[in-house]
């Protein structure tokens, strides 16, 4: 049944964005404002010996490491990044000093000018290379900024008796999240206090970098969010280091300071989704049964630690996928390299996870013979099961009835019989199972974010919410504003919102995880109900809400036990696509989509969340390539680095299940992330099954299925698979130059 | 120091091209991204550029008895809405770049980029086009394969400019374009492939192949095509391994951020191959 | 060197004294303060800075200034004045086409000018004219429908 709060409602923010008058932070102009420039290494590693800094004109600054009141690390789960280098540089692109002044011209210039003098470090570049140095590592003494084991049920046990073990390994690449407003922020120093402007999604995160940066106290800091074009987890934890940089510099200036990247900057020096490898030991019964699962986890932190550790964490909660296996063993590393940063990106390590476990889950199912829709089937979590932590599954899991209806929609069964029997061109169907856990992990609301919101009725009986969650362009804004609208039974015109200012809102914690509407609208729907009841108490009130943690959740942080989120969003994808024979660019044919995110808080902007994040999902499947070579990032442009346009992907069909969640606000969980997790492994799965390939890889470029052509034609092929292709097929060349022997293949073949 | 010239005809820009030392600027969709520098601040040349996009000597298209002359400075969006304008070369303007870029973007421009994926060079070298180029004292006509000289290199002198494309007026049966893009709109090429045909009595009357983005400069060869002219499917289709091999030693297509080498040569040659086999006859 | 440029913004004349090779983006978000126009990349690949130049759709990033002498220049702020604007306006806000708002202005542009000369697109039509604006958030499909909903309700209008 439909509820009446999923009914669409228009954006409160369409005027004012689509007319141009909203104002992101680079439209912002601040009296007597200067301009600063990053002077960033251009080595992977290496120790700074001397820096050579020409006469400064009158009016412009050098800002570095010495202009820092307190500490010089960025605020974040191990403090080890420095807002600007020390003696030593890990990446190419990390600060070593801005250039402040009231003329770009000049600090152009100025920047142009400078001279570092560095002694090159052995730099590490890869998982493996950051596994084996030992004697120079970049962050503790193995190169691990985290490392993790859990275990469910007797995993060694299963291993020793069964036979039958099916191993696979998996790899996933960068991806840069191309929010289209690049990272911005101006500093402000106004009366002993700082106060920092910017595009960010966690207000506090950045209060408390600066604090800590600054060792001041706490009333002399102030952030403020502007609008904010597009974050996908980039504006988490990266704004937390422009802002320290904008503050110092507006401290020693004595004047605003801006700060703001442009587009090739933006890509070159700020974090990106963690390149994974992953790798799975699997081992079945006689009937086909997935005994145990052995997965081990490697993701490639950059740098710095960042939030790597969390994204390990969830990646390695993601590892079984949707399936109820009995006995598991799970690894994770989180290694540090030479290279920029990864960080937070929607879906937070489990959409690298989710592709593998799916392609694996495929894996088997060829091997056993069965298809994989029905091997997957029969191993699908249900109500009364347990998680891979050991986690109780509390609500119904409504997988059967979204298989149902997704094979349906799609007719996926119907076209996987039909490309099985005949070829009609290089056709491909795929299907993903997933979920996504919803909000922080276990008690991390309770333990860490400790969210307070605020209602506040005024004497025009308005009512202004207080929060400092914000509206990236998800349309926060209106769901929560439709939240209070709803519970207090008030015109949604009523309700305000305005952008999250510090000096203003309590701390209901960051922008991220999806906790914006399950967690702080299910605070403001209690709010709400509350102030509703003392409505007539008084023209002007005040009512504040803080979490408290669901009884059921059980955590156990040291030993990865129970539940590893207070729930969870399900979903499933269908993939169709059709290989160019000759070339093996693939052109998707149709994209479907059912999910269960409890309940829509309002329909179309769900639908604009998994529109969006199928489309990036795809992207991060396909075309998005992003290769680092000794350090420095290949497709440095946007020119090079593409993402999706308006015609490399065709309509999808979306369908919800309502599945209302006792504690999220009129029964919403999770949705932002879920739909870019399914994505990937759902297209991957449908190229395989087109051309018969394992694929192990994304993103699935036609470079790497030609690299795959030798394999296209193993003979256990059908003989229409074989036809279809060799009737196209030029057969692979070892060197670029067409060697005599390769010519007689080729006449072979035509 | 002057940083750009707008003159206010053809004569004045080839007379500020004879005095000093500038950058023809037509359409700027290259060069000021090539120039850029932060935002904000005008792009950096070396040389002061000099503003040829308006000059209205320079946007026409006139269609004489055998050849079409093509105005070096005509955007491409308007050579794509030009009635006139060869099959050939609207299919390959379709597949170019953006809309917004091709309004201002000149196919003269584009020309004398001389990059690699340049992608109106494939269709100008198999088409049999030249360039028209004007100085002071007068015009010469190159072919644009003789024009092109490189990676960024032609044969225009800093006195000279490129006045104007002559494409000689043929039509051909079969056109077999591919762009093979970074994505399928808004994109750079990997390869792309144009084979023309003409067909008469089923002998192959005339037949065109260009390569772009896999060598330095297209890739078009008139001896191999020589040897397909007047023959049969049957023939061609025995003799299509030697004419991969040939094409083969041409194609020297590098790795870079959008594609690799050896994708590049396979799939040239299957693009070739499948035009050979399966579009002409 | 400063050179005189003229041209008509938003139907009002400018005469501006400027580097002739300064992008026309930089003129009209901090000469002239319409911050409406965005930048999104620089170099012409992004369309978030797209304005309407002699009735076409152009990238202002990667335009010199002094080649737009005598033309005619519309931005999102002179456009959203008009009755298309609104209709467009409205249409997006049904179809769901706006999130984070950035590269909405330039996609606005760039649906007047589809439908000005093509007043009742097809959804091909819709995604070419809009292939030269990225869009990170909406996946495009629910823009492609914003303009749908223009195209049918704005009968008479382009």
């Amino acid at each position: 049944m439909k509820q009446k709060i999923s009914i669409p409602i228009k954006k409160s923010d369409v005027p004012e964005k689509a007319g141009g008058s909203a104002k992101y932070i680079a439209d912002i102009e601040f009296e007597g404002m200067l301009y600063a420039k990053t002077l960033r290494s251009d080595r992977p590693r290496a120790r700074i010996n001397s820096i050579k800094i020409p006469e400064l004109p009158e009016g412009y600054y050098i800002v570095d490491k010495n202009d820092i009141p307190g500490k010089n690390r960025v605020k974040m789960i191990i403090d080890d990044q420095p807002f600007f280098a020390e003696d030593v540089v890990n990446y190419i692109g990390e600060p070593i000093l801005l250039v402040v002044g009231p003329d770009k011209e000049k600090v152009f210039e100025i920047v142009y000018k400078i001279k570092v003098y560095y002694e090159d470090i052995e730099p590490i570049f890869t998982i493996e290379e950051a596994e084996k140095e030992k004697k120079n590592p970049i962050y503790g003494d193995d190169n691990c900024f985290a490392e993790y084991e859990f275990k469910k049920g007797e995993p060694e046990k299963a291993f020793a008796t069964l036979s039958y073990i099916v191993e696979d390994e998996y790899s996933t690449d960068y991806q840069e999240h191309i929010y289209l407003e690049p990272q911005g922020v101006v500093g402000i120093y106004e009366n002993g206090k700082v106060t920092v402007y910017g595009a960010m999604q966690c207000p506090y995160y950045v209060k408390n970098a600066l604090l800590q940066a600054f060792g001041w106290d706490e009333n002399r800091i102030r952030v403020v969010q502007t609008t904010t074009g597009g974050a996908f987890g980039g504006k988490e934890e990266y704004p937390s280091l422009i802002a320290g940089h904008a503050a110092f510099a507006a401290v020693k200036t004595g004047k605003p300071v801006q700060l703001v990247f442009d587009r090739n900057e933006d890509i070159e020096v700020t974090t990106k989704r963690h390149p994974s490898s992953i790798k799975f030991k699997t081992a079945l019964d006689e009937n086909n049964r997935i005994i145990a699962m052995d997965v081990d986890i490697k993701i490639d932190a950059g740098a710095n630690a960042g939030l790597s550790d969390v994204v390990l964490q969830r990646s390695m909660f993601s590892a079984t996928g949707v399936y109820n296996i009995p006995n598991i063993r799970v690894r994770g590393k989180a290694l540090a390299t030479n290279k920029v940063p990864s960080g937070a990106f929607r879906g937070f390590g489990a959409p690298q996870v989710f592709f593998a476990i799916e392609m694996h889950m495929y894996h088997i199912a060829d091997k056993v013979g069965m298809e994989p829709i029905d091997f997957k089937t029969k191993h699908i979590l249900m109500r009364g099961d347990t998680t891979s932590t050991g986690g109780l599954l509390r609500s119904e899991v409504k997988l059967p009835e979204i298989i149902d209806t997704i094979d349906k929609m799609s007719q996926y069964r119907e076209k996987y019989e039909k490309f099985k029997k005949k070829r009609d061109g290089l056709k491909g169907i795929g299907f993903s199972l997933f979920f996504h856990g919803c909000g922080f992990t276990g008690s991390g609301e309770k333990d860490l974010i400790k969210a307070k919101v605020k209602l506040k009725k005024k004497k025009n009986d308005k009512v202004e919410i207080l929060v400092s969650n914000v509206d990236m362009g998800q349309g926060a804004q209106t769901a929560l504003r439709k939240i209070v609208s709803y519970s207090l039974d008030k015109p949604i015109e009523h309700i305000i919102y305005e952008n999250p200012d510090t000096d203003r809102v309590p701390d209901s914690g960051p922008t991220v995880a999806s906790r914006t509407v399950m967690i702080v609208g299910g605070l403001l729907e209690k709010a709400a109900r509350k102030l509703k009841e003392r409505w007539n108490e008084a023209p002007e009130l005040e009512i504040v809400e803080r979490y408290k943690q669901p009884e059921y959740i059980r955590w156990d942080q040291k030993k990865f036990k129970g539940d590893a989120y207070p729930e969870y969003s399900w979903g499933a994808n269908v993939v169709e696509v059709e290989i160019d024979p000759v070339t093996y660019e693939i052109k998707v044919l149709g994209i479907w989509g059912v999910y269960d995110v409890g309940v829509a808080i309002d329909e179309k902007m769900l639908r604009g969340q998994i529109e969006g994040g199928i489309i990036q999902g795809l992207g991060f499947a396909t075309i998005e390539v992003m290769n680092i070579k000794d350090g420095k990032i290949q497709q440095d442009t946007i020119t090079d680095y593409i993402i999706p346009t308006s015609k490399d992907f065709p309509k999808i069909e979306i369908k919800l299940i309502d599945n209302p969640y006792e504690y999220g606000p009129f029964g919403a969980k999770c949705a932002g992330e879920l739909p870019f997790v399914g994505a990937a492994p759902a297209l991957a799965s449908a190229v395989q099954y087109a051309l018969n390939v394992p694929i192990r890889k994304i993103p699935v470029t036609p470079e790497l299925l030609l690299s795959y052509v030798n394999l296209i034609n193993k003979p256990q092929n059908s003989k229409e698979l074989r036809e279809c292709l060799t009737t196209e097929h030029v057969p692979p060349l070892r060197d670029p130059e067409v060697s005599g022997t390769e010519i007689a293949e080729l006449k072979e073949t035509s | 120091m002057v940083s750009a010239y707008r003159p206010e005809n053809l004569k004045e820009a080839l007379l500020r091209r004879k005095e000093f030392r500038v950058i023809p600027f037509a359409g700027g969709t290259d060069l000021m991204v090539k120039g850029r520098r932060w935002s904000g601040l005008a792009p950096h040349f070396e040389l002061p550029v000099l503003f040829i996009g308006h000059l209205g000597e320079l946007k026409n298209v006139e269609l004489e008895q055998n050849c079409l002359r093509i105005g070096s400075c005509c955007t491409l969006s308007y050579l794509l809405e030009n009635e006139n304008m060869p099959q050939a070369i609207k299919i390959a303007l379709w597949m170019f770049a953006s809309p917004a870029i091709r309004n201002i973007g000149t196919i003269g421009g584009n020309i004398c980029n001389a990059s690699p994926a340049g992608d109106t060079l494939p269709v100008l070298y198999a088409v049999n086009a030249s360039v028209v180029l004007k100085n002071t004292n007068g015009i010469r006509e190159v072919p644009i394969e003789q024009f092109i000289k490189g990676v960024g290199k032609t044969v225009l002198q800093d006195d000279e400019l490129l006045k104007e494309i002559i494409i000689p007026i043929k039509s051909f049966d079969t056109i077999y374009y591919r762009k093979v893009g970074t994505r399928k709109a808004n994109a750079l090429s990997k390869i792309s492939f144009l084979g023309l045909a003409k067909i008469k009595n089923g002998l192959i009357e005339d037949i065109r192949i260009s390569f772009g983005a896999v060598a330095p400069t297209v890739v078009r060869s008139m001896e191999i095509e020589d040897r397909l002219k007047g023959k049969t499917k049957k023939y061609i289709k025995q003799i299509i391994p030697e004419i991969c091999s040939q094409y083969s030693t041409l194609i020297k297509p590098i790795d870079d951020q959008r594609s690799n080498a050896y994708y590049r040569k396979i799939v040239s040659l299957r693009l070739l191959k499948h035009f050979l086999t399966k579009d002409i006859l | 060197m400063k050179k005189e440029i003229n041209f008509v913004l938003n139907k009002k004349g400018v005469n501006i004294t400027t580097d002739p090779l300064r992008r026309l983006l930089d003129i009209l978000r901090e000469d002239l303060g319409l911050k409406g126009v965005k930048e999104g990349c620089g170099e012409g690949e992004c369309g978030s800075c797209a304005v309407i130049i002699n009735n076409r759709i152009v990238n202002s990033c990667i335009v010199a200034v002094g080649t737009v002498e005598g033309a005619e220049i519309i931005t999102i702020e002179g456009y959203r004045k008009t009755k298309q604007y609104k209709l467009l306006e409205d249409s997006f806000a049904e179809a769901g086409a706006v999130q984070c708002g950035f590269c909405t202005p330039g996609i606005i542009i760039a649906a007047e000018t589809l439908l000005r000369i093509n007043p009742e697109p097809n959804e091909n039509a819709i995604r070419d004219a809009i292939s030269g604006n990225l869009c990170r958030c909406t996946g495009y499909n629910m823009i492609v429908e914003g303009i749908k909903i223009a195209s049918q309700k704005g009968k008479g209008l382009w």
